[in-house]
């Protein structure tokens, strides 16, 4: 086993990433719920946000939308709490997998947008220019992208791993 | 009620006989990974809009006119629908995994309650009040406990589906 394997392997062996694996309905099962729930409130309001800038519902004020952003960071908290504990129960598998490293990116992708979202359309009291128009379609575009492509890579996961814990292989 | 029988159900071997039963089962190495993300983009795109225009309803976010953000409602029809085929697909594929399945039994349970709320919603006042609503104002008590019906229905809604897998017949264990 090399150094990088063993660290994982004890990893796996912890009270915590036992528990996580473990059989009991009240627990894997909760954490992937809260997950789904997570990824829905986000990347939901966030793309209902993208809609509103690409010119869906125009009579909803831009800055109002800025109101929503609780719920996407309570929502990408939730999804930060329970991916942990899911990477804690299986992580030679997700570290083995390079699309963990897309979902991931993604996600970055997407939380930055949000971000930049706020900042450069929502918190601006004109948007008459066609440039800054042109620009903010361009960031909302990419956002719907980023969670799309979150969403794809994610679900993907259960499709494209080699291992399941160290030493022991997965099905693909 | 969830105990497979030893011999598929006359309704069961009728799916099995469906083309869209055979397209599923011979594709499905593809196909189930596509439905699946499919069907988390749709319940994402439902849970965003539909949850958006409750929650504005139920007070938050009210600069916002509720009769504007309800023009984003469509993408939560059309995710709905996306959600709807791709269900039936799942279904057709292997049906005995979700008809022998309490967690199945539950998530229908949510979503007829989900449609009476939408229906109630509809036809009784609630939605021209709403729908009057200048940004700024509160709504009625009664949209209210619409709205939160709404929330909390979907939200079981996705939970159940998401649990459907732990609790499926011992066979595909």
């Amino acid at each position: 086993m090399t150094p990088i394997e063993q660290f994982f392997y004890n990893l796996e062996h912890t009270d915590l990433s036992m528990w996580v694996r473990g059989p009991s309905l009240l627990v894997f099962p909760v954490i992937v719920s809260f997950h789904t729930l997570g990824m829905g409130f986000l990347a939901g309001t966030s793309a209902g946000i993208d809609f509103r800038i690409l010119g869906v519902a125009k009579r909803v004020p831009l800055s109002a939308l800025q109101k929503f952003y609780p719920i996407m960071w309570a929502a990408l908290v939730i999804n930060f709490i329970s991916g942990t504990l899911l990477l804690i129960g299986y992580p030679w598998k997700a570290v083995t997998n390079p699309d963990f490293y897309v979902k991931l990116s993604m996600i970055a992708l997407g939380v930055y947008l949000m971000v930049k979202i706020r900042q450069q359309v929502l918190n601006q009291p004109d948007l008459s220019d066609d440039k800054i128009q042109r620009h903010a379609k361009l960031l909302a575009w990419l956002s719907l992208g980023a969670w799309g492509g979150a969403i794809l890579a994610g679900r993907l996961l259960a499709y494209t791993y080699t291992w399941l814990e160290v030493g022991v292989r997965g099905g693909f | 009620m969830f105990e497979e029988p030893e011999f598929p159900a006359a309704w069961e071997l009728w799916v099995r006989s469906t083309f869209l039963h055979q397209f599923v089962a011979d594709q499905g190495q593809w196909l189930w990974p596509v439905m699946e993300t499919l069907h988390y983009l749709g319940l994402s795109l439902l849970l965003g809009t539909v949850g958006m225009f409750d929650l504005r309803v139920l007070g938050m976010a009210k600069g916002i006119p509720p009769e504007a953000l309800h023009k984003l409602i469509p993408f939560g029809i059309a995710g709905f629908a996306v959600n709807f085929l791709t269900g039936i697909s799942f279904f057709s594929g292997f049906p005995e995994q979700y008809f022998y399945n309490p967690s199945f039994w539950w998530k229908g349970t949510f979503m007829a309650i989900a449609a009476m709320n939408v229906a109630v919603f509809y036809l009784s006042p609630s939605f021209q009040q709403v729908k009057a609503m200048p940004a700024g104002s509160d709504a009625p008590f009664r949209a209210k406990v619409i709205a939160g019906t709404s929330l909390l229905c979907w939200i079981s809604v996705l939970v159940c589906g998401r649990l459907l897998t732990f609790f499926r017949p011992p066979v595909f264990h």
